[in-house]
């Protein structure tokens, strides 16, 4: 193809302005003596406010100005994003309700349902091919239980119901929780969680339902041949068009689609997803394991975003309010909870009213199952009392005639009959007043009497809040010395009224904020500062920033680059300062969890710690030192890093030492200590200026640009922000 | 302690052959042997999620426990009996020689006082060592560390966690490594010389203003040639020390090898989970069972493989509270309060059960349903620290405990 006249003319102009640029920032730099000054307050304002420049970013922040840049930021929805929104369309679940995930991507409770006929197996081929697979595992899964329990002493027939309803909700939420805590992938852990019920499967045969032996061998033995043919038949296909692949899996019978789906397990088959599109692929994936789809596009869409969206405050508020009202995904029906928690709850509030932030949360089915209110029930309230429900009720099943605590009672009912004051305790404590906020133990048992009855209906389906007023306990409560006058619901929402106003809350919520933004020890005026804010604004968190981002406090010279990165903030930082573009965001969802904070991870309701002495650790830092050296080497799958490219713009510097200052102004803002440039010289084994190889010849070898970048982003001040 | 010595000679004289090698490595390798005071170790154990301890060490001298776990009790035939009264849960075997060796002890009905049924407040009230304090922001093992006497300070495996973050038990002023695994604790590569790479970051670290930074670097390196030269991957676990595969056994093989190569451990610290069993917990087979052969299996074989070494080594077990003394409507246990603690060591006057037993009668229930607490968990701990390692400063270790060793059970010798 031969360029036409207006392409070359145009190309011209390009360049003519590529290179009229730098000059022009060039003489700038050279102006008054505020210049420089400027620059390091872009600098700044990008280390706080976003997670880490980019290429070109504090260029483009000086030139708007850095007020003007601020308070655009503080208004994300006047910044365009459609880069991260192009990268987030083959995440579909990011943008699905609770309700459309639970169906797509079905928990244990739905799986149970439809093994049960409660509900009916989906028509969709797509959404029936996941439902089978996991129908399948179950029915094996209670079929060995039953053969087990057959030779055992045996149980009444309700008990050994019971026991399974309650394993097949995952309803030790705990269980979950802890084994997940402990390991370094949460979210892996989540789906070996999930693969532990089906792998449990071995002895297990539908003639377990007869005591007798032979036909259960027999169904064994089918099912084993099944699986054989079905790896040969699975190799076959691999070479058939995408389209014509996916045809044939969701064809298959269910005992195939069973085999298929094992070949999937722990990341293995990923060949044969090969080209299918997104829909597809998820549909492929949840066969094997519905929830892991869920959790793995939500980690990728909050590296997505954190490393591509221009609306970057946005983000780093709704990480922040994440963590302020924190909730764990390894716990029981979280993972299929928290995408809507974090899209719905979160940001939408994340530069808004903190109350309508607090009221959000409250209602939540993620915080309400996570802080357990769901189960709480009054002592006195008619649930307890044994009270039957008006007909009119949507739970027939409780209109029963009075009856007295006793047998009939349903005994899972039985045991949730009473108070639970995690939330109300955590809602002083961490979400508000602050543990100095002044309540005390009599306080956390009213709140937790006001909040009985929000819970969530029909747990494990639909899963939305509701008010229940059976649960809910009679009777005025006393909450901070103010007498709450029984009004059923609205009483949680005087009380939610109460905290968000309160001057303790204020200056909790302000010195938190003043922790992220500024320091680990803010000093007291700015925090009062933003406090007053706070209260006058009633809440208004974008007014409550605002004056924080112009206190002095925030621009002295002693915050410049004083807060230790997180290693969220790290990773995403390290990613958007080289320009790496990323393919696929798990790998790095990876590297979290080996940094001890796995996304979504944080197991105690207090979140993750925003000061340094967590965060550096030997692990950790070795963490950090080797994720640099591999992500600039190309070692990170799924992350491109063009170290080359970002040092050779417009033109390759001369020589090692001009290489390493445009590196160290890229990555760093030149903002590199005389020992850590020393240090990467020396080790480049390249003559330094001044230093004592001064009689050698200059060597000729190009400077390995891919190491300096990796020895940048480990070296201590690439560590903060 | 004549092997010890010789493997002590040996492995100094190896240490100086090896070019860029730490000092204080030579120093304490010279030292230890110069010294008559052989290093104490303490190794804690958190079992994670409330380990049912009326399952673990059954009271089956106790009629109300059986009536009390109908379906999930274990059957006076099938534990293996310590005292007449309690005995251990059979998959607990391979505790038992132990205990007849006298190298271990039991404190039943131990445990937090607070009254909190959160997983998350007990395990962080019994990390933080401050029951119903919430703001503490350093751990006890941490703190423990402060006025511990005569230590191979320079050591940076000093204070060692096995895992991926350094937990709320050892954070703190004082330097604590993190380890999730001897292998990934390099840099650029397990290649024996140090790769340009790593010799740049360490020439930055060791001579960065950053404070903090500079701080955790220089431990980092340091422990990383320490961990490069003595090699702790050519101790192979000892002849019988048959660790199970799995988190757990693995964590504490690698310990055994920290602490045979002779890195100066004396604070050690790994977890293991699974224990919640709200539902279909078993009895003599199932859930718990399974989890405590992994639990007894992976400790019996690092007494093994600690060998001599086991002789200086204090090994405390503790979970964040106990279950329900009644089974619940689906053959599992709920969140109780009081449970059960391991002593394991040298020095420990094993074979006997310490502690009050306070009964299973209704009346001596904890609000009416799980196992009432006798002993706090800090007066173990307090006599471990106090009596085995010689930091007689518990204030600081536990504040606003009073922990008299005049309250000690008196188990270590």
């Amino acid at each position: 193809m031969r360029p036409s006249p207006t392409r070359v003319a145009l190309l011209l102009l390009c360049l003519s302005l590529a290179c009229a640029v730098p000059q022009l920032l060039a003489r700038k730099k050279d102006q008054p003596a505020d210049t420089p000054n400027e620059q390091k307050r872009a600098v700044h304002a990008l280390n706080r406010l976003t997670f880490g420049a980019r290429p070109g970013d504090v260029q483009q922040v000086m030139a708007m100005g850095v007020d003007r840049w601020i308070d655009l930021q503080l208004h994300p929805e006047k910044i365009a994003d459609k880069d991260v929104e192009a990268r987030l369309e083959p995440l579909r679940t990011v943008r699905m309700s609770t309700k459309e995930i639970l169906e797509d991507f079905p928990d244990g409770q739905m799986v149970k349902q439809v093994a049960d006929g409660k509900h009916a197996m989906p028509s969709d081929p797509a959404r029936r091919a996941v439902y089978q697979v996991q129908v399948a595992r179950f029915d094996e899964k209670q079929e060995r239980k039953e053969k087990k329990a057959a030779a055992q002493p045996p149980v009444p027939a309700e008990e050994l119901a019971a026991a399974a309803a309650a394993s097949a909700d995952s309803a030790s939420p705990d269980a979950n929780a802890m084994n997940a805590m402990t390991t370094k992938n949460a979210a892996a852990e989540v789906r070996v969680g999930a693969d532990a019920a089906s792998a449990l499967r071995s002895g297990a045969t539908h003639a377990a339902l007869t005591p007798q032996p032979t036909p259960a061998d027999a169904a064994q033995a089918r099912r084993r041949e099944v699986r054989l043919y079905t790896d040969l038949k699975i190799q076959a296909l691999i070479d058939l068009p995408p389209n014509e692949r996916y045809k044939k899996v969701l064809a298959m019978s269910a005992d195939e689609q069973v085999a298929f789906a094992d070949s999937l397990r722990k990341g293995k088959g990923q060949e044969f997803l090969e080209g299918l599109d997104p829909r597809q692929k998820e549909v492929l994936q949840a066969m094997n394991n519905p929830p892991a789809v869920v959790v793995d596009e939500l980690s990728q869409a909050k590296l997505l975003r954190a490393v591509y969206s221009e609306r970057q405050l946005e983000e780093v508020m709704t990480d922040f309010w994440f963590n302020h009202f924190n909730v764990f995904i390894g716990k029981g029906p979280e993972r299929l909870l928290i995408t809507n928690y974090e899209q719905v709850v979160i940001r939408p509030h994340a530069l808004g009213k903190f109350e309508d932030l607090l009221v959000a949360t409250a209602k939540s089915p993620a915080m309400q199952f996570y802080l357990d209110n769901w189960l709480s029930v009054g002592p006195n309230s008619p649930q307890t009392e044994g009270l039957p429900r008006r007909p009119a009720v949507r739970f027939g099943r409780y209109g029963r005639p009075r009856v007295p605590r006793g047998p009939n009672l349903n005994s899972k009912r039985k045991q949730n009959s009473g108070l639970n004051e995690n939330y109300g305790r955590e809602l002083l404590e961490l979400h508000t007043l602050s543990v100095n906020g002044g309540y005390s133990q009599r306080d956390v048992t009213e709140v937790a009497k006001v909040f009985t009855g929000w819970t969530i209906d029909k747990p494990f389906e639909g899963m939305t809040f509701r008010y229940d007023p059976h649960m809910h306990e009679p009777g005025p409560k006393f909450v901070l010395g103010h007498r709450i006058k029984p009004k059923g619901e609205d009483e949680g929402r005087e009380v939610l009224h109460m905290l968000a106003t309160s001057p303790q809350t204020a200056h909790f919520i302000s010195l938190k904020l003043a922790q992220r933004f500024v320091s680990d020890d803010p000093p007291p005026a700015l925090v009062d500062r933003i406090a007053k804010t706070f209260q006058k604004k009633k809440g208004d968190i974008r007014e409550v920033l605002s004056t924080l981002f112009h206190s002095p406090e925030f621009w002295a010279d002693g915050t410049y680059r004083a807060k230790v990165k997180t290693p969220l903030e790290f990773v995403a930082s390290a990613v958007r300062a080289t320009g790496a573009s990323v393919d696929d965001a798990l790998p790095l969802v990876r590297q979290l969890n080996n940094m001890g904070m796995p996304l979504y991870g944080a197991q105690p309701p207090t979140g993750y710690s925003m000061k340094a002495d967590t965060w550096v650790s030997s692990a950790a830092l070795l963490n950090r030192m080797n994720f640099a050296l591999a992500l600039t080497s190309g070692k990170v799958r799924g992350v491109k890093v063009d170290a080359v490219q970002l040092v050779a713009s417009p033109t390759l510097p001369p020589d090692a030492v001009a290489t390493l200052s445009t590196m160290e102004a890229k990555l760093l803002a030149s903002d590199v200590s005389k020992q850590t440039h020393d240090s990467i010289l020396e080790q480049l084994d390249t003559p330094t200026k001044n230093g004592d190889k001064k009689d050698k010849p200059p060597q000729p070898k190009p400077p390995d640009v891919n190491t300096m970048a990796g020895l940048l982003l480990g070296s201590p001040e690439f560590q903060r922000r | 302690m004549p092997t010890r010595r010789i493997f002590l000679r040996n492995s100094a004289l190896a240490v100086v052959g090896t070019a860029a090698v730490p000092s204080f490595l030579t120093r304490a390798a010279f030292g230890v042997t110069e010294n008559a005071a052989r290093p104490k170790r303490l190794v804690v154990i958190f079992q994670r999620g409330a380990a049912d301890g009326l399952n673990i060490v059954v009271p089956h001298g106790e009629p109300q426990y059986y009536a009390m776990r109908p379906s999930i009790n274990i059957p006076k035939k099938s534990v293996l009996d310590l005292n007449g009264f309690f005995g251990l849960h059979p998959s607990l075997a391979p505790f038992h020689p132990l205990w007849q060796q006298r190298h271990l002890a039991i404190v039943h009905a131990a445990g937090s006082p607070d009254s909190t049924r959160s997983h998350f407040d007990a395990q962080d009230f019994m990390e933080s060592g401050t029951p119903g304090v919430k703001i503490t922001e350093d751990g006890w093992l941490n703190r423990s560390l402060h006025s511990l006497p005569a230590a191979p300070k320079n050591s940076p495996f000093r204070a060692i966690a096995l895992g991926p973050s350094l937990p709320r038990i050892l954070s703190g002023a004082e330097p604590a490594v993190a380890m999730n695994n001897i292998d990934d604790f390099s840099l650029g590569g397990k290649n024996p010389k140090p790769s340009r790479a790593a010799t740049a970051f360490e020439a930055m670290y060791d001579h960065s203003s950053d404070s903090v930074l500079h701080t955790t670097g220089e431990e980092t390196f340091d422990a990383v040639k320490m961990l490069k030269a003595a090699d702790p991957g050519k101790y192979s676990p000892a002849p019988g020390a048959n660790y199970p595969k799995g988190r757990f056994g693995d964590s504490l093989r690698q310990l055994a090898q920290l602490i045979k190569a002779n890195l100066g451990v004396q604070i050690a610290f790994a977890d293991i989970s699974g224990w919640d069993h709200h539902v279909n917990e078993g009895a003599t087979e199932g859930q718990l069972a399974n989890v405590l052969s992994d639990f007894s299996q992976s400790l019996a074989a690092f007494w093994t493989d600690l060998g001599d070494l086991g002789e200086d080594t204090v090994i405390v077990t503790m979970s964040e509270f106990g279950r329900t003394a009644r089974e619940n409507g689906n053959r599992g246990t709920d969140h109780g309060h009081a449970n059960v603690m391991f002593i394991l060591g040298g020095p420990v006057k094993g074979g006997k059960v310490y502690g009050r037993w306070p009964g299973l009668d209704q009346s001596q229930l904890y609000e009416g349903r799980d196992l009432a607490l006798t002993t706090d968990f800090r007066q173990v701990i307090g006599e471990a620290i106090a009596m085995h390692l010689g930091n007689r400063n518990l204030a600081q270790v536990f504040p606003a405990y009073d922990n008299q060793p005049t309250r000690f059970l008196k188990l270590l010798a």
